[in-house]
């Protein structure tokens, strides 16, 4: 048994739709330019990206996002996440109209200590849509700035993200 | 009038995306307090800042004694550019 990860979400590589989406920032650091999505601390704004789920063998996936916040140090931030899958020349399934799989949830809280670290924000992709290898897959993350257990002020800013599944 | 719960969300909303170098050590529940705090507070003393203002401003209408509380307090937190200031 193998753990096969998908190729990084990168921020750059995000699609939206036409409201409620993050930002797209390059922040000039210090010595190298940091990528990333913006949330936005009062609404639910999302982010789509699409994968092969090449050797998807079983089980749920691991969704890593790792993160860090713009200006908060303290408070806890609500990430979802959710799939949607087709098998293409099996499914007869419209791609435009094809919807998601019910969202799962997690909630992180900041470290503290130091501005701007990164945290990781693991979810558990239970809701799989019948996923199978080969499957074109679109995911979505989403921030939901609107819940009350999401306490973090400020921008929450997403640099990368990865999905991790077994092979057998 | 105090605001509503809208207008007191949408003031904590953007208050957020404008003031970042200030809400570092701030949850959303702390901001939201505070927010509400303020409103309250304007509320309860309209009448004292009201009978505060010499005759010609007291006779003015309500926008412009929210608008002149709001320029003196923003100059004094140093966030109201003039113009003379280059």
């Amino acid at each position: 048994m193998t753990t096969v990860y998908a190729p990084d979400f990168k921020p750059g590589e995000a699609q939206f739709l036409s409201t409620t989406f993050p930002q797209y920032q390059k922040n000039l650091g210090t010595n190298f330019p940091v990528e990333g999505l913006a949330f936005d601390a009062a609404a639910d704004e999302a982010a789509f990206w699409s994968f092969d789920a090449i050797s998807y063998g079983s089980g749920n996936l691991t969704l890593d996002i790792e993160w860090y916040a713009d200006t908060a140090s303290s408070g806890a931030v609500v990430w979802e996440a959710a799939i949607a899958c087709i098998t293409s020349n099996t499914d007869t399934q419209d791609v435009e109209t094809k919807a998601f799989a019910t969202a799962q949830s997690t909630t992180t809280s900041h470290l503290g200590t130091t501005g701007q670290r990164v945290h990781r924000s693991t979810i558990t992709v239970s809701n799989l849509d019948s996923i199978a290898a080969r499957d074109d897959v679109w995911l979505r993350i989403k921030r939901l700035g609107s819940n009350g257990s999401d306490t973090m002020t400020g921008d929450v800013i997403l640099i990368r993200a990865t999905i991790s599944y077994s092979d057998t | 009038m105090a605001l509503d719960a809208t207008n007191r969300f949408r003031t904590f909303a953007q208050f957020m995306r404008d003031q970042t170098s200030f809400i570092t050590g701030l949850t959303k529940p702390d901001l939201t307090a505070a927010i509400a705090a303020t409103d309250d507070w304007c509320d309860a003393n309209q009448t004292s800042f009201n009978n505060a203002l010499p005759a010609a401003a007291k006779a003015m209408p309500l926008a412009f004694k929210s608008l002149l509380l709001a320029y003196v307090v923003m100059r004094r937190a140093g966030v109201l550019h003039a113009r003379e200031d280059g």
